[in-house]
């Protein structure tokens, strides 16, 4: 039921405006050109030979990897494996993650016994129990998904925790005014309360399950793109050893994108 | 109704680990039914604390609180607001407002959305319902945390320093606006303030509690015409005479700077 106004620009505004138009182009072109000055000068000093391509491999040579194991269909593959832990491992920690949480804003006691334990977790290079993990469920995908989740559960935990006991006291007061229980107070007030930290979450869970899942698969795979990556560096091919890392980036990157999006269509409510 | 609410010789400590603060001591006062009582008294001098006790958030040390005649339990129906109007961002203003219905289970129940439907049509809300409260003025959200208090159908409404977060023009509004609603809706009212100019004008009674622990100083009839709006009260030529009293009686109150807001 807003009204629609017509608005006529002064000229001062529109200037205002178009410096910010010529702010954003400058920024953009500047963010290309480092791109293509970078990737220039790798692949003229490693065609002259300057730098050896052995060591550095090339733009044009990571393509050429590219191509060949997307045609041997071993790219895709070696991608939906990857992912896949990666999804895995994501969900389940942020769900385990999330439920923990509730568990300890539920009681107060439970939280002040697992203090001690939670922190100690938390300052733990989960990498160390990489061992332990194989011995414990196996060399095989469920160590690798077992080692994302030990590296996104605590933060998770941590983060939702904080944001739930961090709700203001007199929106509790006024729940328990008009009579709610502790169910309630949870499902209805303290849970949708948080859910603009819990998106903040799911992006910091989205870069932690990367890491988790490359671990993983470093400690004990036969496939994925970590798998590739270490593989290639023990037969010193660094053009799979690039490329799979190219690879990774850019999956990595759409996954936090979506996740951006999500949290732009969750914000503009 | 006279003692319609009514405290007992109450007294309150609250316990932390630095020690005990005894924040209400031997209280006694009583509040007659459709009065709006105001409450002033120095800061931390333990006024929300009194109204917690009524809302039966607390449980006093000593002492009992009297509600129509029956000791305040678990369940009471009061309506509280607070010093924000806490409304839930993630909920539209509907939504908001049947939120007590929701927890009491009635929000399918025919009468109760009547009068949620009549209340949000008579205050000026209906076509706001499906907005939410970022897309609202202040005024228009205190309102709304208003009638979400109202659809229980309190038996008294807590108001605990409800127009402080508003600047004011908006205040000298909403106060019109909220004490109208209230009169209409025949409301028995306890409200807290550290604004002497919104006690008079708002109230019937205005009772002064000395410092921590808190004690009755004085209860001040405030006799103003009642059928003028607070604003209208506030030009009244009897206004300033009520403000020096109850200025003087907070003055010999108050401790150091621990100043009173004009
Ligand atoms: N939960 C609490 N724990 C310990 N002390 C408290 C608590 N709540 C209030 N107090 C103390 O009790 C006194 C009265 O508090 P309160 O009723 O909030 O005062 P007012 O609302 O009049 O400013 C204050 O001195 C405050 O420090
Ligand atoms: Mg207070």
């Amino acid at each position: 039921m807003k009204k629609k106004t017509i608005i006529a620009y002064t000229n001062e505004h529109k200037r205002y405006l178009k410096k910010i138009k010529v702010d954003k182009a400058t920024t953009i072109i500047a963010q290309v050109l480092i791109l293509v000055v970078v990737l220039g000068l790798w692949e003229i000093l490693t065609m002259t030979n300057a730098i050896d391509p052995f060591f550095l491999s090339s733009p044009s040579r990571m393509i050429k990897t590219l191509i060949e194991t997307f045609k041997t269909g071993n790219l895709i593959y070696h991608i939906g494996v990857t992912v896949y832990e990666t999804l895995i491992g994501f969900l389940l920690a942020t769900f385990l993650g999330v439920f923990i949480a509730i568990l300890l804003w539920w009681s107060e006691k439970l939280r002040k016994i697992l203090d001690p334990y939670i922190v100690v977790l938390n300052a733990l290079p989960k990498i160390a129990l990489g061992p332990v993990i194989i011995i414990w469920v196996g060399a095989g995908t469920s160590a690798i998904i077992t080692m994302c989740i030990l590296i996104c559960i605590v933060i998770t935990t941590l983060s939702m925790l904080s944001a739930f006991l961090n709700c203001d006291k007199d929106k509790i007061a006024l729940m328990k005014s008009m009579g709610a229980n502790k169910f309630q107070i949870l499902f209805k007030l303290i849970i949708p309360n948080a859910f603009v930290d819990f998106v903040s979450v799911l992006k910091i869970n989205v870069g932690m399950s990367w890491v988790g899942t490359i671990m993983g698969e470093y400690l004990v795979s036969k496939a994925g793109l970590g798998y590739l990556i270490v593989y290639g560096g023990q037969v010193f091919n660094l053009d799979l050893v690039m490329s799979s890392t190219l690879v990774l980036c850019l999956i990595a990157c759409v996954m936090y994108m979506l996740v951006g999006i999500l949290e732009r269509k969750v914000r503009k409510r | 109704m006279k003692d319609y609410l009514k405290l007992n010789d109450i007294s309150l400590s609250y316990h932390t680990k630095e020690g005990e603060t005894l924040a209400l001591e031997n209280l006694s006062f009583s509040a007659n039914k459709n009065e709006y009582l105001s409450i002033v008294g120095p800061s931390g001098c333990g006024k929300t604390t009194i109204l917690s006790l009524i809302s039966g958030l607390l449980k006093p040390s000593k002492g009992e609180v009297l509600l129509d005649g029956e000791a305040i339990g678990k369940n009471v129906d009061i309506g509280y607001m607070f010093q924000r109007d806490q409304l839930f961002e993630w909920r539209t203003i509907y939504k908001n407002v049947t939120l007590g219905l929701e927890l009491k289970k009635k929000a399918k129940d025919e009468e109760c959305l009547k009068r949620v439907e009549y209340l949000l049509k008579q205050y000026g809300l209906y076509e706001f319902k499906n907005s939410y409260p970022s897309e609202l003025s202040g005024g228009m959200r205190q309102r709304a945390a208003l009638i979400r208090t109202l659809c229980l159908e309190p038996k008294i409404l807590l108001l605990d320093e409800p127009f402080s977060a508003l600047d004011y023009q908006t205040k000298l509004n909403v106060c019109d606006d909220v004490h109208s609603i209230i009169t209409e809706e025949k409301q028995t009212v306890i409200a807290v303030t550290h604004d002497i100019s919104e006690a008079i004008s708002m109230s019937d009674r205005v009772l002064v509690l000395t410092k921590r622990p808190a004690k009755v100083k004085c209860i001040i009839d405030i006799n103003l015409p009642k059928n003028l709006t607070p604003l209208e009260k506030r030009e009244n030529k009897d206004f300033s005479k009520y403000f020096d009293l109850i200025w003087k009686e907070l003055s010999n109150e108050k401790e150091n700077n621990n100043s009173i807001h004009k």
